[in-house]
């Protein structure tokens, strides 16, 4: 597999050095085909150069031969004698450097229009020894061509000349002999290679030789050596006899060019092209080829294509192994992903089956012994107990799916921190009884009641620390949970210190790294005996972070377990007024020492006047001595669990050897239904859980004084409900069903509208007092309850618009809630619906009513 | 042991490599080290007789390795020793010019003279020790108008191959000569030696008889003295000579018909040795320098190419004589307006090298003291110094020179007798 992959990773590049090798292979040869192009049309341009020279040169020449021409004619129509001649053209000669000679062939001998050198009067001049005019048969008749001499030594100033000639007749005036001569008009070299250069810049280097039709030169640039063209081209060009034949044929007779050393051994291009009205002279144009190579910057192209292509290849490279990283993480993810739905497929459906086997299976129990009340209510309370473990694992895994996607929200509200320790106590009471395990609960320097939070994330985060705290403890073992008050660096909010503590099983150092990661639980035979979805943590963890809090967690196996919770939250507007008790002596008796000094403080700070007793005996002597002096407490708080002699004991002591009538109060940790009955035949005159709280202390302790407080609730006492009508929105009979059956139970009456719509309809229809309240399910047909609450409140009667709105839906976040709130509602329940919550709700309806 | 060897291997290699470094530093010691600045530019104009110059524009390549934009422009002056005074004179003078010797002390080539430059003038910095001294020849007030580039002299081409084939040796004395002569014609040669025989000048006689005159007139002024005047008297001083080239043409060396079907002195004879069926024939050294270029032109030797060398003929049982003559020689324009470029061409061609390298080029006897160079002329080199004649040391004029080749070839050629030549001294005419 790794090979496979490493083999198609070699392919991939070398495809794509292969592509960038084709892109510089194709960049080299366009630009060597450009170069190659440039070149040929340089050559092109040279060679019409040299045509053009051969142009210039064929008019030059055949102007010179012209005025050659016309001093013949002249001198032929008018019998002159050599001197005749000679005078004749001096006359009319007035170039500076050019002469002309009048030759008699017979002699060759004659006269110069210009003197020897160094004389001034010797115009004597012989081509005897020059072997120039020794045969003249090349001379044609005058007009028909230019003839023009090779280049020669003039013997009048040793310059070396070419001479435009033609044939005359001279006259011998004294025997009147007729003379064939030839007239040569003479000019210098220097004269003409003045004027015979290539007109362009670029082909500064660039010559130009003209050629008779046997290769010699009539005119010799310096480039060209030798003293034949075809000897030079020979000398310097490997060739064989055939092939320079047959190039020198084509010299000879037509235009063009070909590619030659020259005497440096460097290339040339070499154009030539026949002088017109010339007896087969060429003229030849040699440039080193070099010269015609127009320098692009090849180089330079292909250096920065190069790079570009290596720079595009390496990020690109770079590119698609992040890619292939990312894609390889992404599937390790999706991999990892799909393992966990079915990890998280094959949990849920042993976590559902589980509860749900026992729900189906104690149902079919109850149905058949029907007639056994007790088997039937145990079985009754066992489907409960199954009901609320699946309830909340649905919640924790809705909850963890809305976490990891994001969605899980926020939604603050004012609430009582009172009231939620309450409830915590409340819900984890149950499991600490089960299983008989210490349970103490501290609360301390709590001076604001009220906060600003989303108290649903906040219970959760509570209850599955301390219910994961009593699960993981074996019987026997001790919970307790500290919650205090500190001050926040938040501004307008106070830090929430959670920490509960455990004996129970502990976790490794292992678990510990991956225990906030969904469904992750601890390999233990102990664990696995223990009911979780594994979503707990996870779902804390995120819950605390979502708050913009911290949790940390100290943990050794087999000897317990400290989470801390550490919370700025916002403080309420709204705080409970002053609370001060009127002056009374309180006596305050516990075994725990913190607790002690946290109610002392606490009851100090309302206004108390306190003393405290660490065990019964001694609180029974404090009583007595008080007694016997007349100076009752007004109120004695007796904690249950105490050594010696337990709370009951010692309040069962005090109505009993004391006689006082002292408001008692008990208080626990533990759930007061236990042991309410003993406890009121004891003589305890109330309960208080613990902890206790600032405003639990001022409104019990009020109530046993006989003074109303702000809260005080009537508990089992729902005589206050009876007589209650409520309107409730619910489409699902069985629903309906329900919740009219709880209700009535606790004499409230109810009425159903099947949809939004005929429960708006119906407000909108009553008489003003006739519902109390109304349920208003979310999800129902026609017109769901957010319309219906919409339009409810848009009712012009006040009583009907105002009147409370509690959502009751199974959609339960928070997000639900807000909505529902937003919408004009005044509360909600989520389903399935907990009567006690349902009944607390309706008292705080009706407080917040009245 | 293996290692010990390799040890001394690469010491070997690291000494041999740094001797070769340290020659080759030798070398580039002596090399030319340009004097001007490099990059200067202009044209070097050199003027001669010759239709071109082939060997010239070569070494002239060889100086633009140091001046790369300096170029030579060489000029064929017309009817040159006649004209290149007026070339001086005018306005298309060139800045090196061919000269000769043979010009001192006459009036009509005195402008030839007068416009030299003294080249031994030691701030020129020529390295005049590399010419044979008896061809370095100063003017009578001690001035050196000119430096000969090229010698020639007279000998004799040998084809090597067909001397290998008939299993000879290539004469040494002129007794090894009449016998290979012979062994060559009884081995079915028609011509062992054929030569040049229409006129006197650069004949078979003149080139086999000319050394061996000078060697007998070289050491007696006083015969020189009477020759150069002409006088009747000194008719006796060639008797010798002439009895040699009488001996000769009744030697059966060579077949005077064939040799008359030679047309001139320069292709024709060098057409008719590349024929390859005569295994020696005589020329002077200008004619060698034609060889090289004939060789594609004939047909038998591309068909049968042949080895060849030029050497000296041995005209006497001593031994042949080298007869040493400057064949061109330089002199520098002193009113050149390129003097300075002109100078430091000739410091840069002066040179054993320079001199030796154009002189191959060209074909011709190097003017330098180690003929090695050149394989050609390889056998000049052996000859003994005491044997190298020069007529310009010897103080022989033309004009003397021209009655000995009047005479030998009037005497070979069955024209005159011997006494009818020695009587004619002074009197004969071309």
């Amino acid at each position: 597999m790794e090979s496979t992959k490493s083999l198609k990773k070699f392919i991939i590049i070398f495809v794509n050095v292969i592509i960038m090798a084709a892109i510089l292979v194709f960049v080299v040869l366009y630009t060597r085909f450009e170069s190659r192009d440039s070149f040929r049309r340089q050559i092109e341009n040279f060679e019409n150069t040299t045509i053009t020279m051969e142009r210039v040169t064929a008019n030059y020449l055949e102007g010179e031969q012209r005025i050659c021409d016309v001093w013949a004619q002249y001198i032929n129509g008018r019998e002159m004698s050599v001197k005749e001649a000679a005078e004749y053209i001096r006359a009319s000669h007035v170039l500076e450097h050019t002469s002309a000679h009048v030759i008699e062939l017979d002699s060759l001998t004659g006269l110069s229009t210009r003197p020897r050198l160094g004389t001034t009067d010797d115009y004597a001049v012989s081509y005897e020894r020059l072997n120039l005019l020794n045969d003249v048969k090349w001379i044609d008749e005058i007009g028909k061509s230019v003839n023009i001499t090779r280049a020669y030594t003039n013997p009048m100033n040793g310059e070396q000349s070419l001479a435009f000639c033609n044939k005359v007749f001279l006259y011998d005036k004294v025997s009147g002999a007729k003379k064939a001569a030839v007239l040569l008009r003479v000019i210098p070299i220097s004269e003409l290679e003045k004027k015979w250069v290539f007109p362009q810049t670029e082909l500064v280097n660039a010559e130009i030789s003209m050629i008779d039709a046997n290769g010699d030169y009539i005119l010799k640039g310096y480039g060209f050596k030798n003293s034949s063209f075809f000897e030079f081209y020979k000398s310097y060009n490997a060739t064989d006899p055939e092939s320079s034949r047959k190039l020198f044929d084509s010299i000879t007779s037509s235009t063009g060019f070909v590619s030659m050393t020259d005497s440096h051994g460097q290339e040339c291009i070499l154009a030539y092209t026949p002088v017109t009205d010339t007896d087969g002279w060429t003229m030849l144009g040699l440039v080193p080829s070099k010269d015609l190579i127009i320098k692009k910057e090849n180089r330079a192209l292909f250096i920065v294509v190069s790079a570009g292509l290596l720079i595009l290849f390496i990020s690109d490279l770079i590119y698609v192994l992040y890619f292939n990283k990312r894609l390889q993480i992404t599937a390790r993810k999706a991999e990892s992903a799909n393992k966990a739905k079915t990890d998280f497929l094959s949990t849920m459906s042993h976590d559902i089956r589980t509860p749900m086997n026992a729900i189906i299976g104690l149902t079919a129990i109850a149905e058949k012994n029907t007639a056994d009340e007790e088997s039937t209510k145990e079985s009754l309370r066992k489907i409960s107990l199954a009901g609320n473990h699946l309830l909340t694992l649905i919640n924790d895994i809705l909850d963890i799916s809305k976490v990891e996607s994001g969605k899980l929200k926020l939604s603050p509200l004012t609430f009582s921190i009172v009231e939620t320790v309450e409830n915590l106590v409340n819900i984890s009471q149950p499991m600490i009884k089960e299983k008989n395990i210490e349970f103490s609960f501290h609360i301390n320097q709590f001076e604001k009641e009220y906060l600003y939070t989303d108290q649903l994330r906040l219970n959760q985060i509570y209850i599955n620390i301390l219910s994961n705290a009593v699960k993981y403890t074996e019987p026997g073992g001790s919970v307790s949970v500290d919650l205090r008050e500190e001050r926040s660096d938040v501004q307008g909010s106070i830090r929430l210190i959670y920490v509960v503590s455990d004996t129970g099983i502990g976790m490794s150092p292992e678990f510990m790294e991956t225990m906030y990661t969904p469904f992750s639980r601890q390999v233990d035979s102990r664990v696995n005996s223990i009911q979780g979805t594994g979503l707990g943590l996870a779902i804390t963890k995120q819950m605390v972070e979502l708050l913009g809090g911290t949790i940390d967690c100290q943990s050794e196996q087999g000897k317990g377990t400290t989470f801390t919770v550490a919370l700025d939250i916002p403080l309420a507007d709204r705080q409970r007024d002053d609370m001060k008790l009127d002056p009374i002596d309180v006596l305050i008796v516990d075994d725990d020492e913190t607790m002690l000094n946290t109610a002392v403080d606490t009851l100090s700070s309302l206004g108390a006047t306190v003393e405290q007793a660490t065990g019964g005996l001694e609180a029974l002597g404090m009583i007595e001595h008080r007694h016997q002096s007349g100076k009752d407490y007004n109120v004695i708080i007796v904690d249950w669990k105490m050594p010696e002699i337990d709370g009951l004991e010692t309040i069962r002591r005090i109505r009993s050897v004391i006689e006082t009538k002292i408001p008692i109060l008990l208080i626990s940790a533990y759930d007061w239904s236990d042991i309410e009955d003993k406890a009121k035949a004891a003589g305890a005159n109330g309960f208080v859980s613990k902890p206790l709280f600032r405003s639990t202390l001022y409104d019990k302790i009020n109530n046993l004084t006989g003074k109303e407080s702000g809260s005080g609730e009537p508990e089992e006492d729902y005589s206050d409900l009876k007589g209650l009508n409520i309107l409730v929105a619910e489409d699902n009979d069985i629903n309906w069903e329900i919740i009219s059956a709880m209700l009535s139970m606790f004499g409230i009456t109810t009425e159903r509208a099947e949809n939004g719509r005929i429960c708006v309809d119906m407000i909108s229809s009553a008489e003003e007092g006739r519902y109390a309240l109304v349920f208003m399910d979310v999800q129902m047909p026609e017109m769901n309850g957010l319309d219906a609450t919409r339009a409810i409140r848009k009712l012009d009667n006040p009583w009907a618009a105002s009147i409370p709105i509690v959502a009751m839906t199974a959609d339960a976040f928070s997000e639900n809630i807000t909505a529902c709130l937003d919408a004009g509602m005044n509360g909600h329940i989520a389903k399935p619906v907990d009567i006690k919550l349902v009944i607390k709700e309706i008292r705080r309806i009706k407080e917040e009513r009245r | 042991m293996k290692k010990i060897l390799c040890l001394l291997l690469s010491a070997v290699m690291m000494l041999s490599l740094a001797s070769c470094n340290a020659g080759k530093k030798g070398a580039s010691d002596k090399a030319f080290k340009p004097s001007m600045d490099t990059s200067a530019s202009g044209n070097i104009k050199i003027g001669g007789g010759y239709e071109n110059f082939e060997a010239l524009e070569a070494e002239f390549e060889r100086f633009n390795v140091y001046y790369p934009n300096v170029k030579l422009v060489y000029t064929k002056i017309d009817d040159y020793n006649n004209m290149i005074g007026t070339v001086l004179n005018g306005n298309d003078a060139p800045d090196i010019y061919v000269n000769y010797s043979w010009m001192y002390g006459r009036e009509q080539y005195k402008a030839s003279i007068d416009h030299a430059e003294n080249l031994a003038d030691p701030s020129l910095g020529l390295d005049l020790k590399c010419i044979r001294s008896n061809i370095i020849l100063k003017t009578d007030d001690g001035t050196l108008p000119m430096v000969p580039v090229f010698a020639n002299t007279y000998g004799m081409l040998v084809n090597q191959t067909l001397f290998e084939k008939e299993g000879l040796k290539v004469p040494t004395t002129y007794k090894d000569l009449v016998k290979v002569c012979s062994a060559f014609r009884e081995k079915g040669y028609k011509n062992p030696l054929m030569g040049f025989t229409k006129k006197e000048t650069t004949s078979i006689f003149t080139l086999t008889v000319y050394p061996f005159f000078c060697e007998s007139v070289a050491n007696n002024a006083e015969a020189v003295k009477k020759l150069n005047s002409l006088d009747a008297s000194a008719g006796e001083y060639m008797r010798p000579s002439l009895e040699k080239i009488k001996q000769f043409t009744s030697d059966g060396c060579f077949d005077i018909n064939s040799c008359n079907e030679i047309e001139n002195n320069y292709d024709a004879v060098i057409m008719r040795f590349f024929k390859g069926d005569v295994p020696m024939m005589t020329c002077s050294g200008d004619t060698v320098s034609g060889t090289k270029k004939r060789e594609s032109r004939s047909e038998e030797f591309i068909a049968n190419p042949f080895k060849y060398t030029f050497v000296p003929v041995p005209f006497s049982d001593e031994g042949a004589v080298f007869l040493d003559m400057p064949n061109l020689q330089f002199s520098v324009n002193k009113d050149s307006k390129n003097l300075k470029m002109a100078n430091e061409f000739m410091r840069f061609l002066i040179t054993q090298r320079e001199l030796s390298e154009m002189a191959q080029n060209k074909g011709l006897v190097s003017p330098t003291k180690d003929l090695s160079f050149n394989s050609m002329y390889a056998a000049f080199g052996k000859i003994p110094e005491k044997r190298i004649f020069s007529p310009e040391v010897i103080g022989i004029t033309d004009d003397a020179v021209i009655q000995l080749r009047q005479a030998s070839y009037r005497v070979a050629t069955g024209q005159m007798t011997i006494d009818e030549a020695v009587a004619s001294y002074g009197k004969l005419e071309q």
